[in-house]
């Protein structure tokens, strides 16, 4: 019943042409200030696929809060849809268009990126992610982006990085390559060391 | 009416109270219940995590045992000034000389606290309770236990390393009314059950969104988001709203359905039967920050035996009241309103009188106020050193798992295959590596 819409979409879209038509219809209606028609156009993103990640993207990082928030919900029911069992050419076609968006989209957009790649990226998006690492506002992100992703090369990554990173970063890392197995001279966790003082005072005995 | 396994269970509580009583006056220094190893101290030293709604609720309790003399609430601990102020104020008057604390890991240095009770936002549930695992303490954790499977897994791990007792706080277990309805399904009343089905009212909407906005004074926003990514602070997001979004409540399916489901495969007894499938469809909010589904239907399938779960939300309403489950058997059904706490239980299930031969199910019975009563099994299971309480973490592990793996097909859309004993999903790449979520530093398990 909830997704009648999609099956309907996917019977309309999927050739060429009609596809970059599709898009932009589905970018139209995202942007429709009625609600009725915007709340099922990002909840139909999904089939749409590739063609449907960029011009999702930007929408990411419009001012208007409610309209980039949809986009990034849209974007994440294309990653979620091509992520399914038995649409690796699908999931290989949005994997490329996401990477493309981590070297030159603004931050909040990157983030994204980096945690929708960790859910189906492959090798290829290891060293873009990587990339990240270097990146002060992204690199935590990027971090667990590469721990999660299930590749050798995301673990080669984190090494890599753990070796020039600057010092107050490289205890992240270092968690991160121990959850994946790995043994790290030095750096012991900080995961109970306190650090945050309250203001409140026990009250005064009476 | 109390029952005769009642009667005995009582005898025997009251029976071994004495007995440790003695033992404590005797033992040579430390604290009841580290290890399993009572002390000079007969009263459990409590630190309550997270003062929120329900967390003043654990306080109220603690203050009372405290008057009573069972326990001794030492620290209170929120990452919010503003209710941990309150807090200790409340305890004050209760007669408790507690530390206020903004960060939970000064309450874990502390080496004379036994026992932390832990009732902050659901994504740190894991965290901070492997922490206090770590550190020797017991835990009394809320429901749901986790956010992600790996994190239920690391808490079981981590209770059995550490040889503490962990319970979750799905109170049911230990509440007259799923007990009555628990012995009564378990010895046939219906029949034979094939089917049990969930209702509960809508998860709502965000019909105000507002953007992004500094966060109030008080509140340490870091400390509030802790293991998630970051992101800014949005009003929407607390203190309750948490629960309406995804990554750090899932909706009332992982907050209800921890306690619903906890009773249903207590009452089926079918806490071994960790493998099944799971299929979920739910209508997102249009608007808004919160993600969770307006309406939700999720259908779970069990094996040998077979039957099948199913959460409706709203779905049929069959009780009474806002939300219940029905016991779907051969020979009819039983309805159990709420979760079997808060309600009494159906008056059939009231006055089952046991078959000769039946199965009698034990529960703690300490008190009749069941929040008191779940934290008295607790204790209990401190002080007779088995360490397993009535929702013992790995109960609570398969139950947050059903709500987990409910929220994971609705939000990639496709019915997953659970194998219970791999503890992954069959052939979906995806949803398995979506069984965790890396966590934000240094707020890691």
């Amino acid at each position: 019943m909830y997704f009648s819409a999609n099956n309907k979409l996917l019977r309309r879209i999927g050739h060429g042409r009609q596809v970059t038509a599709g898009v932009q219809g589905l970018v139209a209606r995202i942007k429709s200030p009625d609600e009725t028609i915007s709340g099922v156009a990002w909840q139909s993103a999904g089939p749409y696929g590739a063609a449907a990640v960029k011009p999702l993207a930007a929408l990411m990082a419009e001012d208007d809060f409610e309209l980039a928030r949809k986009a990034r919900r849209g974007l994440y029911k294309v990653v979620r849809h091509v992520g399914r069992p038995g649409a690796a050419k699908e999931r290989k076609a949005v994997e490329r268009e996401l990477i493309t968006l981590l070297s030159s989209s603004p931050p909040q957009v990157r983030r994204e990126v980096a945690w929708m790649l960790s859910e189906i990226g492959s090798t290829r998006a290891v060293m873009p992610l990587a990339a990240l690492l270097t990146d002060k506002e992204l690199r935590d992100d990027a971090r667990c982006a590469l721990t999660r992703h299930p590749t050798p090369g995301a673990v080669t990554a984190l090494k890599s990085a753990f070796a020039t990173a600057p010092e107050d970063f490289k205890y992240a890392l270092a968690d991160s390559l121990r959850q994946r197995g790995e043994k790290v001279e030095g750096y012991p966790s900080r995961k109970l060391v306190p650090a945050k003082q309250t203001s409140v005072t026990p009250p005064q005995r009476k | 009416m109390m029952s005769h396994t009642h009667r005995i269970t009582r005898r025997s509580f009251l029976k071994s109270s004495v007995l440790v009583a003695g033992a404590l006056n005797l033992a040579p220094g430390g604290v009841l219940g580290r290890n399993s190893q009572a002390g000079a101290n007969d009263r459990l030293v409590v630190a309550h995590v997270g003062v929120g709604g329900m967390g003043m609720t654990h306080l109220t309790n603690m203050l009372r045992f405290q008057k009573e003399g069972k326990v001794r609430v030492a620290a209170i601990c929120d990452a919010d000034d503003n209710r941990l102020e309150a807090a200790v104020e409340n305890a004050s008057i209760g007669g408790a000389s507690a530390i206020p604390y903004r960060d939970y890991r000064y309450v874990l240095e502390r080496k004379d606290i036994d026992a932390v009770v832990i009732a902050t936002p659901d994504h740190w549930h894991a965290v901070q309770t492997v922490h206090a695992c770590e550190t020797g303490k017991h835990v009394y954790v809320e429901k749901p236990a986790s956010v992600t499977i790996r994190e239920g897994q690391a808490m079981v791990a981590a209770a059995r390393t550490h040889k503490v007792a962990v319970q979750v706080g799905a109170q049911a277990r230990t509440a007259k009314g799923a007990w009555q309805t628990c012995r009564a399904i378990r010895n046939g009343i219906v029949g034979k059950v094939g089917r049990v089905s969930c209702w509960h009212y809508a998860n709502p909407t965000d019909e105000k969104p507002v953007p992004d906005s500094p966060p109030p004074e008080g509140l340490d926003w870091d400390l509030w988001l802790g293991p998630l990514p970051w992101r800014p602070h949005n009003q929407r997001c607390q203190p309750g709203n948490f629960r309406w979004l995804m990554e750090s409540g899932g909706g009332q399916i992982r907050d209800r359905g921890a306690h619903q489901f906890s009773t249903v495969l207590w009452c089926m007894n079918a806490d071994h039967q960790t493998s099944f499938t799971v299929e979920a469809k739910g209508r997102a909010p249009a608007k808004g920050l919160w993600d969770c589904p307006i309406d939700m239907d999720v259908i779970y399938q069990f094996k040998n035996p077979n039957w099948t779960l199913e959460w409706g939300q709203p779905g049929i309403k069959v009780g009474q009241t806002e939300f219940g489950n029905v016991f779907w058997g051969d020979n009819g059904h039983l309805i159990l309103e709420w979760e079997g706490g808060y309600r009494p239980a159906n008056p059939e299930a009231v006055n089952f009188q046991l078959p000769p031969g039946g199965q009698e199910v034990y529960r703690t019975d300490e008190y009749e106020d069941f929040n008191m009563n779940h934290k008295a099994d607790w204790f209990k299971s401190i002080r007779d050193g088995h360490l397993r309480p009535a929702v013992d973490i790995e109960i609570g592990h398969r139950t947050a798992t059903l709500c987990n793996l409910g929220n994971l097909s609705y939000i990639l859309g496709r019915k997953l295959v659970w194998n219970g004993e791999k503890q992954e999903v069959a052939g979906d790449e995806q949803a398995n590596r979506l069984l965790s979520r890396p966590q934000r530093y240094p707020y890691v398990l």
